[in-house]
């Protein structure tokens, strides 16, 4: 039934063993290298902080109008949509983890379109201010809500420059398996830490980008010098948007 | 000392009454438990039964703080996988027709964890935010580790010869590939 099993090694244990094998990338053919290497754990290892992700978005590729990035993360962590769990909320109510903007030069007239989101700060303003120690910090410098400890107060949303941060208003039932989410709590973008965590080493909106053959968002390891990622930011120009604040953003754009 | 032991008679006596009021509703004792839809057929839990009621809590806790604030995705005691076992999708309507049970948190009837909590009156806030159903109808993983199935002398048949067994029996034709 299962083609997987039929050496008796399951497709994950090959790819695990071939991670192991190969710590800094694993050459595909000469030339392609397949940089998410490093970036597999075991399960039971926690997140290391010799691990940074980060996401480079490329504007010039990013289509306007197109919202494969927003339609893939709420399918992918089931929030928004057509079939929205929120049946209550209004539009201004309802969570957004990630949004569509189109900016406009008013000088030159140059536009660009870009996806927004948790901006995944080194020095997160939503982790100073939590008065539970909900809003916090993965060692990889994933910035997420813990639930289970997070009374509401919405204090982290007033902090977050980016807007990033949304309040679940109503009971939710039929939640994604990978996004548990709930009433009385706030929720951001995580990164997709269940797929990262599972060594996918991508994200539901990079792959909804790249299927789409716009191929705009990057992931990656900021701190692995082979990875794909810190190699472009360190060979070209890279925003962080409002940069002045000094967050150290793990989101990097190119090209606004 | 009179007044206190008036009061003690009047407590025993009020006890005794509100105790036997839902044993004299039932038929039997059986009918004032509730009930427990059974796991997936051919798994095994990751702990005895009895130790699981007392302690399935703490365990819990301990497991969502470091997966969620850690990383650690260990499968052991992740309530996900709690749910792939005791609430396989299109089981959970597995209690008989007719038969009262006292799950309403949710939609859901005859919820494995919601049964129980709703019996003995345990606010349960897991599936405030948790899905209550698996995310894929079957799972064919073993969750018992090899150094537990060593101490334990139960028989769980493999994967492919529960796929086999179900294959067979959803249709004649024979065994799976």
């Amino acid at each position: 039934m299962s083609e997987n099993n039929h050496a008796g090694v399951t497709r994950r244990d090959f790819l695990e063993l071939g991670l192991k094998s190969a710590a800094a990338g694993v050459v595909l053919a000469p030339g392609v290298m397949l940089y998410s290497a490093a970036e597999a754990r075991p399960a039971d290892e926690p997140a290391s902080s010799k691990v940074r992700w980060g996401m480079l978005i490329d504007t010039s590729k990013c289509a306007s109008g197109c919202d494969a990035c927003v339609t893939a993360c709420e399918k992918e962590n089931g929030w928004g949509g057509p079939n929205s769990n929120e049946k209550h909320s209004n539009a201004l109510q309802k969570s957004q983890w990630i949004r569509k903007v189109e900016l406009r030069n008013v000088d030159t007239g140059a536009t660009s379109s870009l996806p927004m989101m948790c901006q995944h700060c080194a020095n997160p303003p939503c982790v100073d201010v939590c008065p539970t120690g909900a809003s916090m910090k993965r060692a990889d410098g994933i910035v997420l809500v813990d639930r289970h400890i997070c009374i509401g107060c919405r204090y982290c949303m007033m902090a977050c420059p980016y807007k990033a941060r949304s309040f679940v208003h109503e009971e939710l039932e039929n939640q994604s398996v990978n996004a548990p989410r709930g009433k009385g709590c706030v929720e951001a973008c995580t990164f997709c830490v269940h797929k990262l965590d599972r060594g996918d080493g991508t994200t539901a909106c990079a792959e909804a980008c790249n299927a789409d053959g716009h191929k705009a968002i990057l992931v990656g390891d900021l701190k692995d010098p082979n990875s794909e990622i810190a190699q472009t930011v360190a060979k070209y120009a890279t925003t962080q948007i409002r940069a002045e604040l000094g967050l150290n953003t793990g989101m990097r754009y190119q090209g606004i | 000392m009179k007044p206190i032991n008036k009061l003690l008679l009047l407590v025993s006596a009020v006890l005794a009454l509100t105790l036997s009021v839902p044993a004299a509703a039932g038929d039997s004792d059986s009918s004032i438990k509730p009930v427990i839809p059974k796991a997936l057929s051919g798994t095994k839990c990751v702990d005895d039964p009895e130790v699981m009621v007392r302690t399935h809590m703490d365990k819990l806790k301990h497991q969502r703080d470091l997966t969620l604030r850690e990383g650690i995705r260990t499968k052991q005691f992740s309530l996900k996988e709690c749910i792939n076992c005791h609430v396989p999708a299109g089981q959970e309507a597995a209690v008989q027709p007719g038969e009262e049970t006292a799950a309403s948190g949710k939609s859901s009837e005859g919820h494995f964890c919601m049964n129980c909590h709703a019996f003995a009156g345990v606010k349960i806030d897991c599936f405030e935010c948790h899905n209550t159903r698996p995310e894929k109808p079957a799972m064919f993983h073993p969750i018992v580790t090899p150094g537990m199935e060593a101490t334990k002398d139960v028989h769980q048949p493999d994967s492919a010869t529960m796929l086999n067994e179900l294959a067979g029996s959803n249709e004649k034709t024979g065994a799976a590939q």
